[in-house]
């Protein structure tokens, strides 16, 4: 019986230890992008906010910029060059409206400002929220292993399938102008 | 020699909590929130991102805002838990947005035409509170509305509740949560 239950436990162990390595790795056939051989690196949804942004037509997107820890500490205490295992991540989701949101600041902006229906449709005109996600980006800071390319490593996935060679090698010419500031355009949302 | 290396260790570790309180009380002097009695929570612009949105608000121009959640919340969200727990806190953070000719210049090559913006200056930052008792009047909720770390006034936190309640088979929250692309 003893034995029985020292059985028993140990494949509970070994199923869980099953069950964490599979949600660990959420993308298990991912693979690599071209070029600089970046993976999407675990958990970066949960990653701190850095700062946002919206890009107009023809992307219309919402944007939100992670950071994992390192980034993080390296945009607050100002540290440029950004020190290697810094990743900053590029969310992106399609600008949609949100008729449920639209329908509440109808009735705070006939309240408070006393606009007429006309005049309150127009400014909901330019209110979205984020849709679908569109795509992530990558930078991975490893001054050795990227050298060539200011220190960074680039990504960027869509779907979680990485994009092509052609969209890799654009990645690092777009960044130059931001040298000043080790390549990343980003500032920390105070 | 074994009791200075105590006498050390107490100092060092005095040192430790003396130089850890400033950073925690940032806010000592802070007032609540009228109607509600909400205080900034330390640390809510660590937390986990749950969307972000663009508003354009009557008489404030155009903003983009992101929402974050304490532990409680993002496990809620991820988990799709109405109501939310008590314990549950939401921030919304409210900047204004201005045009980048950084990121325009950039994009001009890809995407000839493109606009793009970035956050200009912090406009106010809101918080929602789960306390299904405390605040059992306005769906469990106790909200706050800080500009420049001072509290709005009582007309505008009159505001809040009548705002949300379009969304209550949401639990009164507007945001969902914003998968990972």
């Amino acid at each position: 019986m003893k034995k029985i239950a020292y059985l028993f436990v140990q494949v509970v162990m070994v199923a869980g230890v099953l069950a964490f390595t599979l949600s660990a790795s959420g993308h298990p056939d991912e693979q690599a992008a071209p070029i600089y051989g970046v993976t999407i690196p675990a958990g970066y949804r949960d990653w701190k906010l850095i700062s946002v942004a919206r890009v107009g037509a023809p992307l219309n997107d919402l944007r939100a910029k992670l950071g994992n820890d390192i980034a993080i500490k390296a945009y607050r205490d100002r540290k440029v060059p950004f020190p290697d295992g810094t990743i900053i991540a590029r969310l992106a989701w399609k600008q949609v409206t949100s008729e449920e949101n639209n329908n509440a600041i109808r009735l705070r902006s006939g309240i408070e400002t006393h606009l007429t229906p006309a005049q309150v449709e127009k400014l909901l005109s330019e209110s979205f929220v984020a849709g679908p996600p569109t795509n992530v980006q990558f930078m991975v800071k490893d001054s050795t292993k990227f050298a060539s390319t200011g220190g960074w490593g680039f990504a960027q996935f869509n779907d979680g399938k990485p994009a092509d060679e052609a969209t890799h090698r654009t990645c690092f010419s777009c960044h130059e102008p931001a040298k000043d500031r080790d390549f990343v355009f980003t500032r920390y949302a105070p | 020699m074994k009791r200075m290396v105590f006498v050390l260790i107490v100092v060092a570790i005095a040192a430790g909590v003396i130089a850890y309180t400033p950073f925690r009380s940032v806010h000592a002097d802070e007032e609540a929130s009228p109607i509600y009695g909400v205080k900034i929570p330390p640390g809510y612009r660590d937390w986990q991102l749950i969307a972000v949105k663009q508003l354009h608000f009557a008489g404030m121009g155009e903003q983009l805002r992101a929402q974050v959640g304490n532990d409680i919340a993002i496990k809620a969200f991820k988990e799709g838990t109405r109501p939310f727990p008590d314990g549950a806190i939401i921030a919304a953070m409210h900047w204004t947005r201005v045009p980048s000719e950084d990121n325009d210049e950039v994009l001009d090559d890809a995407f000839p035409g493109t606009h793009s913006f970035v956050i200009g200056s912090p406009v106010n930052v809101q918080f929602m509170v789960k306390d299904s008792k405390k605040y059992a009047a306005t769906g469990g909720w106790g909200f706050a509305d800080f500009k420049d770390g001072k509290p709005g006034d009582k007309a505008l936190h009159e505001t809040c509740f009548p705002c949300h309640r379009p969304a209550k088979d949401r639990d009164f929250v507007f945001t969902n949560y914003a998968p990972a692309p």
